[in-house]
């Protein structure tokens, strides 16, 4: 039993998925059925995959607040070049493009020395210029059926975006807690100073931190320019805060050196699971943000140590 | 009796911190604490600082039963401590942290001017070499330890508790320390004082209390003590040889370094390294040589005319992949914030700084890197509950174990130690000399900075001495006494 307890510590997000699922379960006779389930978990998708992106980079004591323009110009790209045909191509470029401007976060903030959230800022403002230069403003619509198979389609009952969902999780878990840059990147945001003098290139790994965040963020987009059959200048404002109060509600910690991919993806299924719930509940959507921002604060006071 | 704490007890997760331990303290009495590495020292301080609550036993002061919920508490009853892991504002200048929660002036209009000036005088009446308005986040750790005290002095409280004041600072502060330590116990002052150095315990001190394994094993006057005995009672055996010296020095020149500069700091430093000999660098607080340290690691900026390691030209290092590459490492003396990562584990800290060992190309053998952590805890003694307690969670001495064990599985051909016994209790600096004498026998070059000189003096064949960033001196053979380690450090010129 006390193990238990502790245990419920170690996970808070858990516990609070776990709370939050019993909620609406009482609430509403609609919530707790395996179409729902699929549902929902295709709606938190696209959130999901750039919140484990950002997991990455906060727990390296950084913050990436450009994930939601360079999700826009990923999806530009993307989608101008599928019109030409090449879908391999076409999302080969989608993700240079989301990775090159990481790239270019990470190099600044690494060799610039200037702190990422002024750069990030920066950049969120200059991609999302670039995109409506790039699409004029206007949205680019209708694809192929092959590619809208990544957005609508499923596998053996499994919606496709779950699938890359399930996938990015997998392939963030594994640089965290099997790779040096998922090593570097706790001593990093634990103590960078010491992580240096260990003989660590630091500016390289902090590089390749948000080279990995701008590709999460491209990969995201893929997934939503397939669902909705459209890639728009508008798409992404506001993802950057959905993905750190995702990581943050996993028990991330802002200023670095703790966090964990498991806690992110339940953190961001307890803000899809309320949206999903609210609705549902015939909530009127002016009360759901309060509801959200809500939340956030209660988690993380308990959170606290 | 001012102050009676009754059979403290302490539960952490996986250890029993304190069992049972009982402690009291007269008014106007110097009571020591001693014991070894995780004894439970700090642990029995923090539970009268507010810090940590106790699991069992009660804290009477004045007669009265007392609960301690928080600092502030603790503060408020008149007890002030300067902890082992310093807590001052890294932002703020020296003269706000030591008047911290006291400004003067009113809540609207802080009077900084009076603050500075009042912190400056209080700095001089304590003839510590500070300035009021520098940032504490740029001083180096003995400064900050001199602000903790400065802090702590001039709260005017009735018990003033110390956690290793004098680990991290010179033979001339500690006097000055120990001059103020005994006015204030004349003004009926109570203090408890921990350390590692037996000699200051016997010269400060009037009662003892021995810690071991979180057990009271021994308490009462200092006089009623030797040496030896305190030893045997912190440690479980006596230590015959406190400093071994077994070093082979040769004649063979391995490393040497001509005008090195590391500008702001150190200016036109020249020595060599022989095989098989302990180098010694030596000198007071801020005279450059932790900066000589991180200059030579690529740490800082730094520039040399000339630098050869073995037989090889060195060009330029520009910072510590350099340094490592050419199998030069140094030890940082700030555990903190340059040694250890603290929110992570024994076994990560480990791995971070041997990624060479544990991991091919990206993927990270754990099982190696657990492996070489549990060698690691064997070689040094490190006291932790298991590899992977948060290294945050362990008592300072073994932390700076791990510092030591992180550094040495690369097989280095230059190590530079910067105080490496700061904080380790007697048994565990008698296996740091060994390590020392080891490296040096295998013919690595060895470069010891340390600001305890009774150690420089008893290990090192060659003793270079600074003093404002400058090289005064080499001292050799029958030359290096502490006199005259002191006399150059000073500035004085010896023969
Ligand atoms: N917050 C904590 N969580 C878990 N264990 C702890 C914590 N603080 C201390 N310990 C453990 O309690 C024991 C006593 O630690 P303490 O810091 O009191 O030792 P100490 O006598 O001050 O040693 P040192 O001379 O090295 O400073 C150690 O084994 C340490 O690992
Ligand atoms: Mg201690």
């Amino acid at each position: 039993m006390k193990r238990f307890f502790e245990w419920m510590r170690r996970y808070p997000a858990f516990v609070g998925f776990i709370g939050i699922v019993v909620v609406f379960s009482l609430l509403s006779d609609r919530f707790f059925t395996i179409s729902n389930f699929l549902n929902v978990l295709r709606q938190v998708s696209i959130q999901a995959i750039i919140a484990f992106g950002m997991t990455i980079v906060i727990i390296s004591g950084g913050i990436d607040l450009s994930v939601g323009s360079v999700f826009a110009i990923s999806a530009a790209v993307l989608a101008s070049i599928l019109k030409t045909g090449n879908i391999f191509l076409a999302i080969l470029a989608g993700i240079a493009v989301g990775g090159a401007f990481g790239l270019f976060n990470g190099f600044v903030i690494a060799k610039g020395k200037i702190q990422p959230f002024i750069v990030t800022l920066a950049t969120m403002a200059i991609a999302r210029s670039f995109t409506l230069v790039y699409m004029q403003g206007m949205p680019i619509t209708g694809f192929s059926r092959t590619f809208r198979f990544i957005g609508r389609g499923s596998i053996g009952g499994i919606p496709v975006p779950v699938l890359i969902m399930f996938g990015m999780f997998l392939l963030t878990w594994y640089i965290l807690s099997k790779t040096k840059l998922g090593l570097y990147a706790y001593s990093i945001g634990g103590n960078e100073e010491a992580t240096r003098l260990s003989g660590v290139n630091v500016d390289m790994y902090k590089m390749m931190i948000y080279t990995l965040s701008g590709t999460f963020s491209a990969v995201s987009a893929i997934v939503l320019t397939a669902r909705l059959n459209s890639a728009q200048p508008i798409f992404g404002q506001n993802y950057e805060l959905d993905a750190i109060a995702a990581v943050v509600l996993g028990g991330a910690s802002l200023s670095g050196g703790k966090g964990t991919v498991v806690g992110t993806l339940f953190g961001a299924l307890i803000m899809g699971i309320i949206n999903n719930g609210l609705n549902l509940l015939n909530v009127s959507p002016f009360y759901q943000q309060a509801v959200k921002g809500a939340v956030i604060l209660a988690a993380v006071l308990l959170e606290r140590e | 009796m001012l102050l009676k704490m009754e059979k403290i007890t302490k539960r952490f997760p996986g250890v029993l911190a304190l069992d049972n331990v009982d402690f009291d303290l007269r008014e106007g009495e110097i009571h020591a604490l001693v014991g070894e590495n995780g004894a439970g020292k700090s642990t029995l301080i923090k539970i009268l600082g507010g810090v940590h609550q106790p699991d069992g036993g009660r804290i009477i002061l004045n007669g009265q039963e007392v609960h301690f919920s928080s600092p502030v508490d603790s503060q408020k009853a008149g007890i002030s401590v300067i902890h082992q892991e310093l807590n001052l504002a890294e932002n703020l200048s020296v003269a706000h942290n030591i008047f911290l929660g006291r400004e003067k002036g009113s809540w609207w209009n802080i009077d900084h001017k009076r603050m500075r000036k009042e912190a400056e005088e209080i700095l001089k009446r304590l003839s510590f070499n500070l300035n009021p308005s520098a940032v504490v986040r740029e001083l180096n750790v003995s400064e900050k330890q001199l602000v903790a005290i400065a802090k702590a002095l001039t709260l005017n409280a009735r018990i003033i508790v110390m956690d290793e004041p004098t680990a991290t600072i010179t033979e001339h502060e500690v006097e000055r320390l120990f001059s103020i330590m005994k006015d204030l116990k004349k003004n009926g002052v109570s203090i408890i004082f921990i350390s590692h150095r037996l000699d200051e315990i016997f010269s400060v001190a009037d009662r003892v209390t021995v810690l071991r394994d979180g057990k009271k094993v021994a308490s009462g006057l200092v006089e009623d003590f030797t040496k030896d005995e305190l030893v045997r009672l912190m440690v479980g055996r006596s230590i015959t040889d406190m400093y071994p010296k077994y070093n082979v020095p040769k004649d063979e020149v391995i490393f040497e370094v001509e005008g090195l500069e590391v500008p702001g700091f150190v200016k036109d430093v020249t020595f060599n390294v022989k095989r098989g000999e302990i180098f010694g660098v030596a000198g007071l607080v801020g005279c450059g040589k932790s900066e000589l340290a991180l200059g030579l690691f690529g740490a800082v900026k730094s520039y040399f005319k000339k630098m050869k390691l073995f037989d090889a030209e060195v060009k330029e290092i520009k910072n510590p992949m350099d340094a490592l590459k050419l199998g030069i490492v140094m030890i940082p003396e700030d555990r903190k914030k340059m040694g250890l990562i603290l929110d992570l584990d024994i076994v990560k800290n480990i791995a971070t700084a041997n990624s060479n060992l544990v991991a091919k190309l990206v993927n990270i053998s754990w099982r190696k890197a657990k492996s070489l952590s549990n060698e690691a805890i064997k070689k040094f003694s490190i006291k932790a509950s298991s590899i992977k307690q948060l290294t945050k969670n362990l008592s300072g001495g073994n932390q700076q174990k791990v510092v030591l064990a992180k550094y040495l599985f690369r097989e280095p051909r230059l190590v530079i130690l910067v105080e490496p016994t700061r904080g380790i209790d007697v048994g565990a600096k008698v296996e740091v000399y060994h390590l020392i004498n080891d490296l040096a026998n295998r013919g690595t070059g060895v470069i010891f900075i340390s600001s305890e000189l009774p150690e420089i003096v008893s290990l090192c064949d060659r003793v270079l001495v600074m003093h404002r960033g400058r090289q005064i001196t080499i001292l050799e053979g029958n030359e290096i006494t502490q006199e005259n380690i002191l006399r150059a450090a000073t500035g004085v010129e010896v023969a």
